[in-house]
């Protein structure tokens, strides 16, 4: 059974946000101010006129880590959390109570209540859309012009992305929370 | 328990007091149902929470009932659980409180949770056994049965071991649930300025003063503040318990801030900091849920007890600033630090304020607790039976 986990070249994303546009298409994502799956984070550039650091200016796409040992899963009192068999963590609409605890308890902000079932949604690598039609790219993939993400089984070592996290150093976001992550950002 | 019609139900006598405790407890309960009702129509949209701050007024609501719930029983195991004998007389109406509080608090709570109806049943069939929040509601809904079949054995049917048994179990069970409610905000892992040991214990520490600034608010509405002796006696020793409690709280906030400053941890220091500069913290907190109170029980040796009536009232208030809190200090940093919109600063501390509806129900939920506690008090004998 395949892990399926994603790397970023984060340092090519050139905020063109047709990921964003791209996952709410394929997904029926809302339009709304806290409705995204996700996202693209601005770090704006530092320092003062004339002396502005443009390498500092980066952005960070982002979206649900996919945790091996998820904060959000741990708290859930229904077990709507759950992770499927590829190590996807998604949410059961049926048993979801709305208690937003994992809201609470997510540290990447990737959680949301979705308007049209009034349960919690979040990013599932497009697994009940795209994997599910045996696609094996995302949405938020396929559309980005600069190649940033790439995503893959973690389990098989001739897939891309285990070569490219083979060969390349990275790190994950909070990892010192011991949620073990999916995504690694290439440095 | 007295067989009253519902004529004599609804009579009381016309003092100011009276007069101004029905008024309160009518609005409150309008405002109630005015809150369910744009909750009805609107859903979450009714209320101020965001997809940052997931949780709000109606949390901090309830678990301000049920802490006082908790303190209640508590308070009241000290004399039919431990058989201290001044205490015993407080017996029914703690209990009688605590029953109230406790559905209180499900009221609100009920307007909170999207789909309460589909919690009872995945509740069962899928638990969540890692989950504090199933820990806590399944407890709470074993100590709201224990605290009933004790009620039942101290007011309708005498039978003193029994309500002694039911009251251990309850007082048992009441505790693991309330400090699960506790580790509802120590397990997150999220959130250095509330994850650890603090909570649990703290949640404890602060039901006890509830319990006991309620005892005071009960006996002085009660007994229009003369007091027989018997009663005067047991509120002496109650406030001397209370600023002892009132001390150790103190010297737990006082550390609690100490070790999250020292080192200025990531996410923790800042947030707690922030937290105190507040007025909600300094004023709210401190000096209306502690400094108050500890000083007129300081001051007057405990014997106090007239002023430390009205003190509870400050103290009550204050309790309600920690409840509040305790929820917007836990969310207070961003776990979205970048932004995402070309028309925004980059994120910084989370700012919240209830909406209308938020108010309505989560004041609304004390009415609730005002006009069943009228009630309970018309149709039981909540003072100490001889017979007991």
């Amino acid at each position: 059974m395949a892990r399926y986990g994603m790397a970023l070249n984060y340092k090519n994303c050139i905020n063109c946000r047709a990921c964003e546009t791209a996952c709410k298409e394929e997904n029926g994502v809302l339009l709304g101010k806290d409705n995204y799956r996700i996202w693209v984070g601005v770090k704006e550039a530092e320092g003062l006129f004339p002396n502005i650091s443009i390498a500092s200016q980066t952005y960070h796409p982002s979206q649900c880590q996919h945790c091996s040992n998820a904060p959000c899963q741990l708290v859930c009192p229904t077990n709507a959390t759950y992770y499927s068999k590829d190590g996807i963590v998604k949410v059961d609409p049926v048993k979801c109570i709305l208690c937003t605890y994992c809201i609470n308890a997510c540290p990447y902000d990737a959680r949301y209540v979705d308007q049209r079932t009034i349960t919690v949604d979040k990013c599932t690598f497009c697994s009940d859309t795209r994997l599910a039609n045996g696609e094996t790219t995302t949405a938020c993939q396929a559309t980005c012009p600069t190649k940033v993400r790439v995503f893959g089984d973690l389990d098989d070592p001739t897939s891309e992305i285990s070569q490219l996290l083979a060969k390349k150093e990275y790190r994950r976001v909070k990892e010192h929370l011991g949620t073990e992550p999916k995504l690694f950002y290439i440095l | 328990m007295n067989t009253i019609s519902l004529k004599k139900l609804f009579y009381f006598e016309k003092t100011p007091l009276n007069l101004l405790m029905a008024f309160i407890t009518v609005a409150l309960l309008g405002a109630f149902a005015a809150g369910a009702v744009l909750y009805i129509l609107h859903g979450h949209h009714a209320y101020n929470v965001t997809r940052q701050h997931p949780w709000g007024l109606l949390i901090s609501m309830y678990v301000f009932f049920v802490v006082s719930s908790t303190g209640l029983c508590i308070i009241s195991s000290i004399g039919h659980v431990f058989g201290i004998p001044e205490f015993q007389q407080i017996g029914k109406r703690a209990i009688a409180g605590a029953i109230i509080t406790i559905s209180s608090g499900f009221a609100v709570i009920a307007l909170e949770i999207g789909h309460p109806v589909t919690m009872l049943i995945y509740n069962v069939l899928t638990p969540g056994l890692t989950s504090a929040i199933w820990w806590m509601g399944t407890l709470y809904g074993m100590y709201l049965a224990f605290i009933c079949l004790e009620f039942f054995f101290l007011a309708i049917k005498e039978n003193h071991t029994l309500s002694k048994f039911f009251g251990i179990g309850g007082l048992l069970v009441g505790l693991a649930a309330h400090s699960n409610l506790g580790a509802v905000f120590g397990f997150l892992v999220s959130r250095p300025s509330a994850n650890g040991v603090f909570y649990p214990v703290y949640f404890i520490l602060s039901a006890m003063i509830t319990g006991c600034y309620l005892i005071f608010l009960m006996y002085g509405f009660r007994y229009k503040m003369n007091f027989p002796a018997k009663v005067e006696v047991m509120l002496v020793k109650l406030s001397k318990i209370l600023g002892m409690l009132l001390a150790v709280l103190i010297f737990f906030e006082a550390w609690k801030i100490l070790t999250a400053v020292y080192g200025d941890l990531p996410e923790r220091g800042a947030t707690i900091m922030h937290s105190i500069k507040h007025p909600n913290f300094w004023f709210g907190e401190l000096i209306l849920g502690m400094l108050i109170p500890f000083t007129i029980i300081l001051v007057s040796n405990a014997k106090a007890i007239k002023a430390t009536v009205y003190a509870s009232i400050t103290g009550m208030v204050g309790i309600f600033f920690m409840r509040y809190d305790l929820v917007h200090d836990t969310l207070l940093y961003p776990m979205r630090t970048l932004k995402i919109s070309e028309y925004e600063l980059a994120p910084t501390f989370l700012e919240y304020f209830p909406s209308f509806a938020e108010f309505a129900i989560g004041f609304g939920g004390i009415g609730i607790s005002l006009f069943l506690y009228y009630v309970a008090d018309k149709v039981f004998n909540l003072d100490e039976s001889h017979s007991h």
